[in-house]
């Protein structure tokens, strides 16, 4: 688990080396598509997989409690 | 594995990625600042979900799983000031269930049978939540510190969760990374199964009242394993960590670390677990517990997720995820889906999708009577056993950024209606339809 940790921060920290963009270049950045979260409609679909599958949480959606799921 | 060495190198982490981007420069080109929400939003969300199978869990691993779903959720987000926002978030989740039905099987018209719904009143139940969250965002928006306060019900579990975040943008807003943490304290109101009710202290076994009448076959010296569970509390604590980058002008990615630890009472009392080495009891075609579920009370998992949403062209996006999951009841997954959204017009965009699910059996997963009596922990609950799923999806989405149609004071401004169709590698799936519609105040 520590080994996958520290592929995770590398792989982290590599990002922060990207390309800065200006506001005005982020015009395709900004598409309602491109967010990095799933649309309130499919808030529903998560809750059905939270209670159906042992996996849970890095989605968004609940990581446990609140529910009598997993 | 050890927890607290865990933490200590995710919090290293964590101060190396967010100390690295603040020395790679703050963002020096404030001019204006924009209102975080402009104006007050309203989003109505609904589903109806419907599931069949054959492994209910509460009839220990054979039965009926059919169950529908209708949720109704009301979403409000109302702008404070320039900074601030409040987002009110009230659902209800009505459910109809063939297999918590025969938590007791005998109170319907028909025999009892594990592929038989019941018509008592396990049959059904009502969830409700009630959200509370409130978000400030920094004069340079690049700092939001938010809390949330939630509260849900439904007849047999109550939950009060708590929670907050913080948000840190840097590099003129291409980064950002942002640390949560939640704590749920619930309660559960433990329901049995029928006939082991009659096994508490002072319920007097088969001399109950519950077996007057009624035959039991097969192994007619019926003695189950059972004491009620004495803790009926379940706490879970989860911390995140999350991060995200713009990489080109037409993608980004965002990584999410969660870590969540649960203790109290994780058996769920109805499901029904039978032993391999105790002669079987039936009253009609309903086989008796021979014990519920036993399962650890804690648990500690991880997820670490990863999206990328790259930006093809005007009329396409290609949406992708990623999850791994472990946690130290032995389960291991990987989640892995794509959704592709094209624009047909200004108007109108579809989004196919697919989703492949693939999941270890837990450590105390046993099927229908294969567990042991001399067992510490078992459970023939087959959303903890190993199964593959895989899930399409189609949906449809209007936008009208004018919001020309209005109810009252409000305009729409998109509705969104989905729908997935699932499937195990075994007698499970599923299929769910799901909408939203988003209002915005004139």
């Amino acid at each position: 688990m520590i080994k996958k940790l520290i592929v995770f921060s590398v792989v982290a920290c590599s990002f922060g080396s990207c390309t800065v963009l200006k506001e005005y270049e982020k015009v395709n950045i900004n598409d309602p598509d491109m967010v990095l979260q799933d649309k309130k409609c499919d808030r529903n679909v998560t809750t059905m997989h939270s209670y159906r599958e042992a996996a849970a949480g890095a989605n968004g959606g609940k990581t446990g409690g609140g529910c009598g799921c997993n | 594995m050890d927890i607290q060495k865990t933490l200590q190198v995710l919090t290293v982490v964590f101060l190396f990625v967010m100390a690295g981007n603040a020395l790679q420069g703050q963002d020096a080109s404030q001019t204006y600042t924009k209102r975080v929400l402009e104006t007050t939003e309203v989003d109505f969300l609904t589903s109806y979900y419907s599931q069949t199978g054959d492994n209910a869990a509460v009839s220990g691993g054979i039965g009926t799983e059919e169950l529908t779903d209708v949720t109704g959720t009301f979403v409000v987000s109302i702008p404070l000031n320039d900074d601030d926002v409040l987002t009110i978030d009230a659902g209800v989740s009505a459910y109809t269930s063939a297999s918590s039905s025969n938590i007791n099987p005998f109170d319907g018209g028909e025999p009892g049978d594990p592929f038989v719904a019941s018509s008592g009143a396990s049959r059904s139940d009502v969830w409700t939540n009630l959200t509370g969250s409130y978000s400030h965002s920094s004069d340079d928006r690049n700092t939001i510190v938010s809390g949330k306060l939630s509260v849900s019900s439904e007849y047999d579990y109550f939950s009060l969760g708590f929670g907050g975040g913080l948000t840190k943008l840097f590099n003129e807003k291409n980064t950002e990374v942002s640390v949560n943490a939640n704590v749920y304290l619930d309660k559960w109101n433990a329901i049995y199964p029928s006939e082991l009710r009659s096994f508490v202290p002072g319920a007097n076994g088969l001399a109950n009242g519950f077996f007057a009448g009624r035959t039991i076959t097969g192994n007619t010296n019926y003695a189950p394993i059972f004491d009620k569970f004495a803790d009926e509390t379940r706490n879970s604590y989860s911390l995140g960590f999350g991060f995200s980058q713009i990489l080109t002008k037409n993608l980004q990615g965002s990584l999410v670390l969660d870590f969540v630890q649960q203790q109290g009472l994780l058996s769920t009392p109805f499901q029904r677990v039978y032993f391999s080495d105790v002669a079987d009891s039936f009253i009609e075609n309903f086989q008796l517990a021979d014990a519920v579920e036993q399962l650890p009370d804690t648990r500690f998992k991880i997820a670490a997720g990863g999206r990328l949403n790259w930006y093809l062209n005007a009329n396409v996006v290609v949406r992708s995820f990623y999850r791994y999951y472990s946690d130290d009841w032995g389960i291991s997954s990987h989640t892995a889906s794509v959704e592709v959204p094209i624009k047909l017009s200004d108007k109108f965009s579809i989004y196919p999708s697919y989703r492949y699910y693939q999941q270890t059996s837990a450590d105390y997963f046993n099927p229908y009577e294969t567990a042991l009596s001399t067992d510490t922990f078992y459970t023939s609950d087959y959303d903890l056993s190993e199964y593959t799923a895989n899930q399409l999806g189609m949906g449809i989405s209007y936008t009208d950024i004018f919001t020309s149609t209005h109810i009252w004071k409000f305009g729409l401004k998109s509705i969104d209606l989905k729908y997935y169709k699932y499937d195990r590698d075994t007698t499970f799936s599923s299929g769910i339809v799901t909408a939203g519609f988003n209002f915005v105040l004139d």
